[in-house]
């Protein structure tokens, strides 16, 4: 088990003095290499599950594990990507891509050289000294999977990545997502509100009811890999998708 | 309708002399350096005692730099005005055609403030030590060089520290060894200070006056040349105006200071050390009833100056103080006369600076005496 | 290391009264007028525009002085001025007064400057700091310089020094705002990238913090030069034996007007290119902002 989640709980102090609870009690295991979806309606703390495991985010009660250890900070080993491309407008698409190695201390010419073999897997190839406002969305997102790949990380999380996109532009980028991480040995923790994305890309889906989110459903995606758009006519695909409807439309109690 | 008449006549007379004194009194500004003090009580006692509105004139005074004074006077903004005698020189080789009509200050009043303990008993003990000044220029500038050269030293010789109006700071805190101050006001202030204990290890203090080695002219009143051509009895009413005021300041300073107190900020303006003035005033005027000399005059300023050091604490007098040292500064045989070696001495220090290119400059044509009361001439 | 019970992010209370909210939104309402400038003035005869109005300013002036409408006295005809330029470059009294202001004027700036950012940066990262020191801050900069400076002199000396402090406390106020301002428009998302990334608190000013802060630290910069030359001259009007200061009182006291306004106009000067040398580094460093606005 990569990660290893234990009556994970999340509380805010609220203004007034008094807690607040958003997400938990929660508990489950991630195995290596597994691509897990979570879904949920807004405000079940898909969000703070994410920030929680990039270690931005502390737990109040029970204990969030990344290979048995405590996840306490951030981890080189943990790469983190947020629903705006969160790109440093004043850096090049290169030099925003390379900023991870840059952190590292990794020399220019060697940073900008494993940035520029990114590009066209990325699809930005001539794009490489445009500035970050020159982008269009996809792009920019295109963008910052590059500075989430470029660390090698062993886990991506991914806090709904192409949901200010539209639904064209979310689709396309969804299965250049399955693409980049070709060899697979990625483990992948992606928050959507896209039940067809989630259905086409994880490999187990695991529903939040209203927050504070606890887990409704966790469901094992039997598809077949690889995935193509085409699945998404296939009877077991809209079997799973109903399935998971059913889990976020129930009335929590 | 005889009636009637009588009353129209009587209006009429009534109305007349009114009438009349506002249209004939002439509006006049009087350009002034500084800030109002106690050393400009000749022009309060002139408006207070009604010299200037004998003389036909409205005056009021304001307050500017010594070089916006003279070039206001010289673009006829206003017809009077009060500068040291060296402005005078230096604006007219600059082309501003005024002219210097009334010398107030008979002596001129930079010196030197020193430690009375120091080894300084001449001008040439003054070789290498630091010397603050209030700038290099204007009349404190002038009179120190020309100290200097009194005593065979340079600028050269001494360390010259721009220290702006600060000497009693700049003195007491040990930055400068002698400072170039007004020798009416600031050694005063010193000696204050050092009577407090304030003042470092000076316990008292010694002045090397300007006038006491050379005779520089100094300041006066001037005007422009507009004035002169066009209504020159003015001018001749407002030196004798100013000169009747002056006398009265120096026959009385205590009455003087009175005076000025509605037009000084920040003095206090009743208690004992008044109460005594208005007494001494008093005492003064029926003194002046019998017509004493001017050296009875000048012995019982001396006498004054002597006992209200003992009756009043330093702080509570000075600026009377202030008063009385300049009196000795204005006091003088022929009020307003100017001699032409002063105007001389002040060319060849301003030359020597190298302030001055125009070193022929007709230094007569610069200043008039014409202008005096006959008694004064 | 995130803190055991957690607040919503970027959802503080904010506390109650912040300094500088309203310069950010001038900045911002500036940097826009300033965008459209940029466009407007894309015509040959608008950029040489400036110069054809300093034309005809040179013209009134002209004009004016001979025709004799003011006294050459209050107003030197341009020809005087020139006149007076020339000799003052000849003999080299130009240049050295021009040293001085301009030598106190950058130590000033260097001084004023970096403790301003300093403290700037340490208000911005502790609220508690700005509710300790802002009475004092605001107090002080709300007395007048001009008030204090012979003090300044009296303190410091009658040498440059007073002139350096005057000038580092006239350049110090802006300087903080805007640091203040600018760090704190640093967006707290990218905050969260730095931190996911492991930054540390250095990189995480270098790389973040640092540049986010530009734009508004460099329109700072341009105010703060301005001001220095004041700083300067206000020192060197209460006392001093050189600079550009003492010239115009040196001038004044010898009527010689030409020289005053040879000396003013230097000062304009040294301001301009001050200004003109931040914009060109405004220019180079913010390259990505023009870019962006396309």
């Amino acid at each position: 088990m990569i990660l290893s989640l234990r009556d994970l709980v999340v509380s805010f102090r609220a203004p007034a003095g008094d807690l607040l609870p958003v997400l938990g009690p929660i508990s489950f295991d991630v195995a290596d290499s597994q691509f897990v979806c979570v879904l949920g309606p807004s405000g079940c703390g898909k969000s703070t599950l994410i920030r929680v495991l990039a270690g931005l985010q502390a737990a109040s009660a029970g204990s969030a594990r990344y290979q048995a250890q405590l996840i306490q900070a951030p981890s080189a080993d943990i790469a983190i990507m947020f629903q705006d491309p969160n790109l440093m407008p004043w850096r090049t698409v290169l030099q925003n891509i390379a900023l991870p190695l840059e952190l590292r201390g990794m020399p220019r010419q060697q940073r900008h050289r494993i940035a520029r073999a990114l590009l066209p897997q990325l699809r930005l190839n001539g794009f490489e000294h445009a500035y970050p406002a020159e982008l269009s969305g996809g792009m920019a997102q295109r963008v910052a999977l590059g500075r989430v790949i470029v660390q090698q990380p062993k886990v991506w999380l991914l806090d709904e990545p192409f949901g200010a996109l539209d639904a064209l532009t979310r689709e396309r980028l969804s299965l250049e997502l399955l693409r980049l991480r070709a060899g697979g040995e990625q483990t992948v923790i992606m928050v959507t509100h896209d039940i067809n994305e989630a259905v086409l890309l994880g490999d187990r889906l695991i529903v939040l009811s209203r927050g504070p989110g606890t887990i409704v459903d966790d469901i094992n995606n039997t598809l077949p890999r690889p995935r193509h758009v085409e699945m998404m006519y296939q009877p077991e695909f809209i079997r799973l998708t109903r399935r998971v409807r059913a889990a976020i439309d129930k009335p929590s109690g | 309708m005889f009636t009637f008449i009588r009353i129209f006549a009587l209006l009429l007379a009534c109305g007349a002399p009114f009438a009349a004194a506002q249209t004939e009194l002439q509006a006049e500004r009087i350009l002034l350096t500084f800030i109002p003090n106690v050393q400009f009580s000749p022009f309060y006692v002139g408006i207070d005692g009604g010299y200037f509105a004998d003389a036909g004139f409205d005056v009021t005074l304001e307050h500017l730099q010594e070089p916006e004074v003279l070039d206001l006077v010289a673009v006829q903004q206003a017809n009077f005005g009060i500068v040291s005698g060296e402005q005078v020189i230096l604006a007219r080789a600059q082309s501003r055609d005024v002219m210097y009509i009334f010398e107030w200050f008979q002596r001129y009043p930079v010196g030197l403030v020193y430690d009375a303990a120091a080894p300084i008993e001449e001008v040439a003990d003054l070789s290498g030590l630091t010397i603050g000044i209030p700038g290099r220029f204007g009349a404190s500038y002038s009179g120190f060089i020309t100290l200097l050269q009194s005593g065979g030293l340079s600028e050269a010789d001494v360390q010259l520290n721009e220290i702006g109006f600060n000497a009693p700071e700049a003195f007491c805190l040990g930055a400068v060894d002698a400072a170039v101050v007004y020798i009416n006001n600031e050694p005063l202030q010193i000696r204050n200070l050092a009577a407090q204990n304030e003042c470092g290890s000076v316990t008292d203090v010694a002045v090397a006056s300007v006038a006491s080695a050379v005779d520089l002219v100094s300041n006066g009143l001037i005007v422009n040349r507009a004035l002169l051509d066009e209504n020159p009895d003015a001018a001749a009413l407002m030196v004798s105006a100013l000169t009747q005021a002056l006398r009265a300041v120096i026959n009385n300073p205590a009455a003087a200071y009175l005076a000025s107190l509605p037009y000084v900020e920040n003095l206090p303006q009743t208690g004992a050390f008044i109460t005594e003035l208005k007494q001494i005033a008093a005492h003064q005027a029926e003194f002046l009833t019998t017509s004493p000399s001017r050296d009875a005059v000048a012995a019982s300023r001396a006498a004054l100056h002597q006992s209200l050091a003992e009756q009043f604490p330093p702080g509570e007098s000075a600026q009377f103080q202030v008063l009385l040292n300049s009196v000795e500064l204005w006091d003088a045989e022929r009020l307003g006369f100017s001699e032409l070696a002063s105007w001389q001495a002040m060319g060849e220090t301003l030359a020597l600076m190298g302030f001055l290119d125009d070193a022929e400059q007709d230094l007569s044509a610069a200043f008039s005496n014409d202008f005096l009361p006959e008694r004064e001439k | 290391m995130p803190s055991a019970l957690g607040e919503p992010p970027h959802a503080r209370p904010q506390p109650p009264k912040r300094l500088g909210r309203d310069m950010r939104q001038k900045a911002q309402r500036k940097n826009k007028q300033r965008k459209t400038a940029l466009v407007a003035g894309s015509g040959a005869a608008l950029k040489l525009s400036p110069f054809f109005s300093l034309l005809f300013l040179l013209a009134c002036w002209h004009w004016i002085t001979a025709r004799a409408l003011i006294s050459p006295i209050l107003v030197p005809p341009p020809s005087a001025v020139f006149t007076a330029l020339a000799d003052a470059l000849a003999d080299g009294s130009l240049a050295k007064h021009s040293a001085t202001t301009l030598e106190e004027m950058l130590y000033g700036l260097a001084i004023g400057l970096g403790i301003a950012l300093a403290l700037g940066y340490a208000i911005a990262k502790v609220p508690l700091l700005e509710y300790i020191l802002s009475p004092i801050i605001v107090a002080f900069q709300s007395t007048p310089i001009v008030a204090y400076a012979p003090l300044l002199v009296i303190w410091f000396g009658q040498g440059p020094q007073s002139k350096v402090v005057t000038t580092a406390v006239i350049v110090f106020f802006p300087a903080l705002m805007n640091m203040i301002v600018g760090i704190r428009g640093v967006s707290p998302r990218l905050r969260d990238m730095m931190r996911s990334l492991k930054a540390s608190r250095w990189q995480t000013f270098r790389h973040l913090e640092l540049p986010a802060a530009l734009p508004v630290l460099l329109a700072g910069l341009k105010t703060s030069t301005t001001l220095a030359i004041i700083g300067a001259v206000v020192g060197e009007f209460v006392a001093s034996g050189s600079g550009l200061g003492f010239l115009v009182t040196l001038a004044r006291n010898q009527y010689d007007t030409p020289l005053v306004f040879v000396s003013v106009l230097t000062m304009t000067a040294i301001a301009l290119s001050l200004y003109s040398l931040v914009t060109l580094l405004e220019w180079r460093l913010l390259a990505w902002q023009r870019r962006s606005a396309l």
